[in-house]
């Protein structure tokens, strides 16, 4: 599938199919099937995923358009953390299993014991988004990429918990968990990978969500009229709106280099990916902050309802920001090898898009 | 918004070779230049230095071999100015010249003036100014009263040109003057000459900034005369000409770097197990990862012969936020606590008093928002 097929796909499906009531349906509860159907017969959630294992074998700048789509069209599932378990479990030449895949990014005392068939995962991680649709987690642990069995509430309990997208943001002990497979970590020069990917796949998300605030902002502003004209003629709205522009663009320009140096296979080597993840992460984090603002100031009361689509988009944003490292946490770690790199290290580094202090700054 | 879309734009590997190049002559021709000095950034100037630089081939790169350029890429050039802002190198002598004012002598004049003075800008040894603003005429361009009249020795300027950066140093100005009335149309009845600055009747008197330095001038015509074949362009199309100008203007790394011998600066004192100060670094630092990305973007869409007049505003607006930030984040973490007489307290002084410019100097973050919100169609 070519990328502009990629684009046309997801596009069409999101747009067809993502609407007011499917959401609202979503937000009450309801595992949104048909769409998920449709994700999955079209090939979305095998974008990444190498053709060995069944998958499309698309780069991230590929399958940019979908993660956009995800962020622009609002859509209520766990497409991002599936298409990333696929592709770590096909890179590193594992079976990738039928259904959603929650991605484990971080946890308190996450262990594997035992060996061969019967490895088990133990230790708790806080937040796992769309946990309780996943029969499979992956996760890197001590270095192993491993796919956990979720489904066993003998060895997992999961708490349920919402997110203020009101997205499944659930805590999950594992205890001895069944590890269905286990390999050694498929992008050895990428620190935390599943946190990395994320953030990645984070990042274009939010350039979505953006650039469908952005879109919206303009439209309100041309069709709200007050003192008899649009509130888009008034200046103080139009450099309000005009500042929320160039957040979104320096977000999706983050967000597109960060795809274009993530890695698609395991034989890729990928020196800027740390780096440019964590830009594009810390930047679309700081977008959201100013432009949900900026668009509720703009919509006035009208915006703060429920009824009304923009809080879709901010909720999501300011959900987004904080999930997979928030601008702070990534900020700390990118700062810290900025700071080891010295004024002398600064430039060369940021040209090449690798500061070499970078995977160690991520262990704490 | 397709006009402020901006693609990412990949360096080719003889970018990186000619980007190797710049860096081992920068290493030895910026050896001595303290930080007191790269702290001024695009500001500095040294003529000694742009002649270096034009002998290297580094002016003027794009630019036909028949005016002194070498054919090569916008992402060439490109290369080259990243690394020389980066390095806070004095480049203010020829940039002005070599950004715009030749772009428009090749254009409009590519057989009478651009043979006889663009030579000498790509050898770094012709200087140009701008002469836009005027006492009553600062955002509002279109209101300028700078007038020419023609005669038959040519035309016959008067009136006041300010806030002219460089004319002091400056070999010639692009002045944009009444011609005709303004009519219906407020931009209508303006022109571009192209004026030698020892012309008699034509006075440069200082303006000395808050930095306590001398960029700015006031430049004065007083029955200024200047020959016919000067008129640069169409007569009365001086504003759509100037609108081009604005854009080249906007759209360089130049409106993201200008405070980085700061943030240098901020780096070496920091230390690496300070959370907030870590975190405030990582910040900027992703801020220029991707303002570096927009940039070289437009010159991508320059590379492409799209007009990136949107787009630059754009960057430019993004740019001068984290440029006039750095000072106060710095303060945030430094200010009182750095070493008096040390280069990270000289760095934060300057730059503190300079940053408010950054979003006046080339068009001020109100009317680049502007043209932004036009770009979104909301005007």
């Amino acid at each position: 599938m070519s990328d502009a097929m990629i684009e046309e796909t997801a596009a069409r499906i999101f747009a067809d199919h993502v609407d007011r009531a499917l959401l609202e349906r979503f937000e009450k509860g309801e595992w949104p099937a048909r769409l998920w159907g449709l994700a999955v017969d079209n090939g979305l959630t095998m974008a990444l995923a190498g053709e060995d294992a069944g998958g499309i074998g698309a780069t991230w700048h590929d399958a940019y358009p979908i993660l956009r789509g995800i962020g622009y069209w609002q859509v209520p599932l766990p497409l991002a953390e599936t298409m990333i378990g696929a592709l770590l479990l096909s890179a590193a030449g594992r079976a990738v299993p039928d259904g959603p895949i929650a991605l484990v990014e971080e946890g308190e005392a996450l262990a594997l014991a035992g060996s061969g068939e019967a490895v088990r995962l133990s230790g708790t991680a806080r937040r796992v988004p769309w946990a309780r649709h996943c029969a499979h987690a992956v996760a890197v642990v001590g270095g192993q990429l491993v796919l956990a069995n979720l489904a066993d509430p003998a060895t997992v309990r999961l708490t349920q918990r919402e997110s203020p997208a009101r997205e499944p943001d659930d805590e999950v002990a594992f205890d001895g968990a069944r590890v269905l497979a286990a390999a050694a970590n498929p992008f050895p020069d990428l620190a935390a990978p599943v946190r990395t990917l994320a953030a990645v796949a984070k990042s274009a998300m939010m350039a979505g969500a953006l650039e469908w605030l952005l879109e919206q902002c303009v439209q309100y502003a041309s069709d709200r009229v007050q003192f008899g004209r649009p509130i888009g003629k008034n200046q103080a709205i139009q450099q309000s709106i005009a500042l929320m522009a160039g957040d979104a663009g320096a977000a999706r320009m983050a967000a597109l280099v960060a795809c274009a140096d993530a890695p698609d296979t395991a034989a890729r080597a990928c020196p800027a990916a740390l780096f440019s993840a964590a830009a594009a992460k810390i930047r679309a984090g700081e977008a959201a902050t100013r432009a949900a603002s900026i668009a509720h100031q703009v919509h006035g009361a009208i915006g703060f309802t429920y009824e009304h689509q923009l809080n879709y988009a901010t909720r999501r944003l300011w959900t987004w920001r904080e999930a997979s490292g928030s601008d702070a946490w990534w900020a700390e770690r990118l700062g810290r090898a900025v700071i080891e790199a010295r004024a002398a290290g600064f430039w060369p580094s940021m040209t090449r898009r690798q500061f070499a202090a970078m995977p160690s700054t991520m262990e704490h | 918004m397709q006009a402020l879309r901006i693609d990412p734009c990949t360096l080719s590997p003889e970018c990186e070779a000619l980007r190797a190049e710049v860096r081992a002559f920068l290493a030895e021709a910026m050896a001595d230049v303290p930080p007191q000095k790269r702290v001024r950034s695009w500001a500095g100037a040294s003529p000694a230095f742009s002649r270096k630089l034009g002998a290297r081939g580094w002016i003027g790169m794009t630019w036909p071999t028949r005016y002194g350029g070498r054919e090569r890429s916008a992402l060439e050039r490109y290369v080259v100015m990243e690394e020389l802002l980066a390095a806070g190198a004095p480049v203010a002598a020829h940039w002005i010249a070599e950004r715009q004012s030749a772009l428009l002598l090749m254009r409009l004049s590519p057989e009478v003036l651009a043979p006889r003075i663009v030579p000498g800008i790509a050898r770094g040894e012709t200087y140009f100014c701008i002469g836009m603003s005027e006492p009553d005429s600062g955002s509002d361009l279109a209101s300028v009263r700078t007038r020419a009249v023609r005669t038959d020795a040519g035309w016959v300027i008067n009136g006041r040109k300010v806030w002219t950066s460089g004319a002091h140093r400056a070999h010639y100005m692009i002045a944009l003057v009444r011609t005709g009335t303004a009519g219906e149309q407020r931009h209508a009845g303006l022109s571009q000459f192209l004026v030698d600055m020892k012309t008699p009747g034509l006075t440069v008197r200082p303006i000395v900034n808050q930095v306590g330095e001398h960029d700015f001038n006031e430049v004065t015509f007083d029955d200024v005369l200047v020959p016919h074949d000067c008129l640069v362009g169409t007569e009365g199309e001086g504003w759509s000409q100037v609108s081009a100008e604005l854009a080249f203007e906007r759209s360089g790394p130049e409106r993201y770097l200008s405070s980085t011998e700061l943030l240098l600066q901020m780096i070496d004192a920091a230390d690496p197990a300070d959370a907030r100060q870590a975190v405030a670094i990582g910040r900027i630092s992703a801020n220029y990862a991707a303002l570096r990305q927009m940039s070289l973007g437009v010159s991508g869409m320059l590379a492409r012969g799209e007009n990136p007049a949107q787009a630059a505003a754009l960057v430019k607006d993004q740019g001068a936020l984290v440029e006039q930030a750095m000072p106060d984040i710095a303060h945030d973490l430094f200010g009182g606590a750095a070493a008096p007489g040390s280069a990270l307290a000289h760095a934060l002084a300057y730059t503190t008093l300079a940053v408010p410019s950054f979003s006046l100097r080339g068009g001020t973050r109100e009317i680049l928002r502007g043209i932004i919100a036009r770009g979104l169609g909301l005007r």
